[in-house]
């Protein structure tokens, strides 16, 4: 176990393979370019992303790994990853649906899309189906509110316009597609976030 | 009806609007080379004389705040952009990056020049990684091939490197010092202020910064090309120009239209979306994106430029512009909305913290029908109690619906609850 409140003494082990970690050394480099030498810490929040499209989800192991990379405390790491939603701090299903359920969606029946989405799925928001396929929750305003109800998959996927049909159909044709292979760490003990 | 004026979205129905061919046979790419053998102060000078005001929500004036930012002595100093489109209702900025990123670059260029920036920032909501920040990204690079980006500029001197980030889902990042907590690396709680973003000590690692909103820059090619008088003269009273609204609700053609400032609520609505859907009689509006009050039907004639609406105790905000009909309830409305901005309260301060759950809490009990005309009236208390008394806008963010939805849709509220 990597203590959270003390910088590491030692080095802190890689969560990935070999080829993830080439992956995640080009991005690193490319992340850091961006900022001036002396703020390379700035780079942690595109570091967390890359490690997280990598591993599915972002285990306390690879918060450390990236705060070792740029020097930041796993505490401090952790602060940051808790504060963000797009941060996923359990494994998730290799297909993630969100329902967008803030106003403009909702004056468009986002509420009905999610009740369609948890029957259709048996499972209810926050949850994950018993294959590990599907998981599904709500999102914030996605700034797709004239294309109402949106949805996002996946983190970074739109599809808007959404009907219970068109969900049925992209469904469908997710359950054919392998998704995000969600790495094998021990779960986050703590997820809770602010709120 | 006259000719429709349009700045921004003149491109939008050309194929590959967004692509640099198309922008260059537009006309792009003209204002830069007049911008740069312009004084730095004369561009600023012509951004003031544009009334240009802020379109990320505070309307706050583009020329002013950037003087702050050329007044002070401390290098270097910063422009970042505030691309994280975060407040519900508000779709337009995405509008720009997806459909005309080079016009938001030539403009981000131009405003980099005038504050005398080398080293900029985007700031993208990280759900935009493969839509508007791709597109974006694109827009960049082949400025950058075309030597409109990088070291001497067009045989300027000027030189610039423009990098887009991404952050991660947290609607607080989109206020101004939290964006620059997080492009820092941190959480995104709000700074307080003094110093403000513009002074020193106050902006990205505490050099003088001016942050903007990706539309306001999106401005500046149209500025420089036929001058800020005639920018002015598009808008209304100290309003430049046109503005991008995102329309949304139960109306015939949701979408981004481009309409001068200062255009009223009933006007947007019938010439530019189609009126109501099929079936569907105007209830309400929610006038520039959740944070402002709200509007009755009758308010639709209200003028929607920044300074109408504030003395009309609502605001322009962000543009984005809900029509909700005669099958809303209003009271379920706002408990949708505050959900949103209990979840989305980043923590800081008390009364934001604990206000936005408790208003959830109470509206959520009213809609259930467990609610006593007392949670209506607490509502409207707690809401009061939470203006002006946070480090950000949050909270009275959250306090405006609250309140305004009570006062003009009491008797939704009333049908909900006991005694
Ligand atoms: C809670 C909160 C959220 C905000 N979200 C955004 C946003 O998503 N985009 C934006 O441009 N401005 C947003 N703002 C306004 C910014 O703080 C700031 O005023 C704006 O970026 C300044 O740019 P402008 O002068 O060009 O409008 C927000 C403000 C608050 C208080
Ligand atoms: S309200 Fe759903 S995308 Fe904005």
């Amino acid at each position: 176990m990597i203590p959270l409140n003390t910088k590491p003494k030692g080095p802190v082990p890689s969560p990935f393979s070999a080829a993830q970690q080439a992956t995640f050394d080009a991005g690193f480099t490319k992340a850091v370019a961006k900022y001036p030498p002396e703020r390379s810490r700035a780079a942690l929040l595109p570091a967390l992303h890359l490690a997280q499209d990598l591993l599915g989800w972002l285990p306390e192991a690879a918060m450390a790994y990236v705060g070792s990379r740029l020097d930041i405390p796993p505490a401090r790491v952790r602060e940051v990853a808790t504060f963000y939603t797009m941060y996923k701090l359990k494994p998730q299903g290799r297909h993630h649906i969100e329902v967008c359920n803030s106003v403009s969606c909702w004056a468009m029946g986002s509420e009905d899309l999610i009740k369609h989405c948890e029957s259709k799925l048996g499972i209810h928001k926050g949850e994950i189906t018993a294959d590990g396929h599907f998981s599904l929750g709500e999102a914030a305003c996605l700034a797709g509110c004239g294309y109402a109800p949106a949805v996002l998959i996946n983190n970074y996927r739109y599809a808007e316009h959404m009907t219970a049909e068109k969900m049925d159909k992209l469904i469908e044709e997710l359950k054919s597609a392998p998704g995000n292979k969600m790495a094998d760490f021990p779960e986050n003990k703590d997820t809770g976030r602010a709120h | 009806m006259a000719e429709r004026i349009k700045i921004l979205s003149k491109d939008w129905d050309k194929p590959n609007s967004w692509s640099l061919e198309t922008y260059l046979a537009s006309g792009g790419y003209q204002s830069l080379p007049k911008a740069l053998k312009m004084q730095p102060q004369a561009i600023v000078d012509e951004v003031v004389k544009s009334n240009l005001r802020g379109r990320g929500g505070a309307g706050f004036p583009t020329g002013m705040k950037w003087n702050f930012v050329r007044k002070e002595t401390m290098t270097p100093k910063y422009l970042v952009i505030n691309a994280d489109e975060g407040e519900p209702a508000t779709f337009k900025d995405r509008a720009i990056l997806e459909w005309s990123p080079h016009m938001f670059i030539e403009g981000l260029i131009i405003g980099c020049f005038a504050l005398d920036c080398h080293l900029t920032y985007v700031y993208c909501r990280g759900e935009f990684r493969d839509g508007p920040i791709a597109r974006c990204q694109q827009a960049i690079d082949e400025a950058r091939a075309k030597g409109y980006i990088g070291k001497n500029i067009l045989g300027s001197g000027f030189d610039l490197d423009i990098h887009v980030v991404s952050g991660a889902g947290a609607y607080i990042c989109g206020e101004e010092t939290a964006l620059l907590e997080s492009l820092e690396g941190r959480k995104g709680y709000p700074r307080l202020k003094p110093p403000f973003p513009a002074n020193a000590g106050g902006g990205l690692w505490k050099s003088p910064t001016a942050v903007n909103n990706v539309e306001t820059l999106a401005n500046m090619p149209a500025i420089i090309e036929k001058g800020g008088e005639w920018f002015s003269s598009v808008g209304c009273a100290k309003n430049g120009g046109t503005r991008l609204f995102a329309v949304s609700g139960h109306v015939k053609k949701p979408g981004v239209y481009e309409a001068p400032m200062g255009i009223t609520f009933l006007d947007l609505l019938n010439d530019y979306c189609g009126g109501m859907r099929e079936g569907s009689t105007l209830k309400a509006i929610i006038p520039g994106g959740s944070s402002a009050a709200v509007m009755t039907a009758e308010e639709a004639v209200w003028a929607s430029d920044f300074d109408t609406l504030k003395a009309k105790k609502t605001m322009a905000g962000s543009g984005g512009v809900v029509y909700l009909d005669q099958n809303t309830n209003m009271a379920h409305a706002l408990a949708n909305v505050m959900r949103f901005y209990a979840h989305e309260s980043c923590g800081q301060c008390t009364p934001c913290r604990e206000g936005t759950g408790w208003l959830s809490k109470l509206l959520d009990k009213i809609v259930s029908g467990k609610g006593e005309k007392q949670d209506i009236d607490n509502v409207h208390q707690i809401s009061r109690q939470m203006e002006q008394k946070t480090i950000c806008a949050l909270a009275d963010g959250a306090a405006m619906p609250a309140k305004s939805f009570i006062e003009k849709f009491r008797a939704d509220f009333d049908a909900l609850v006991k005694g």
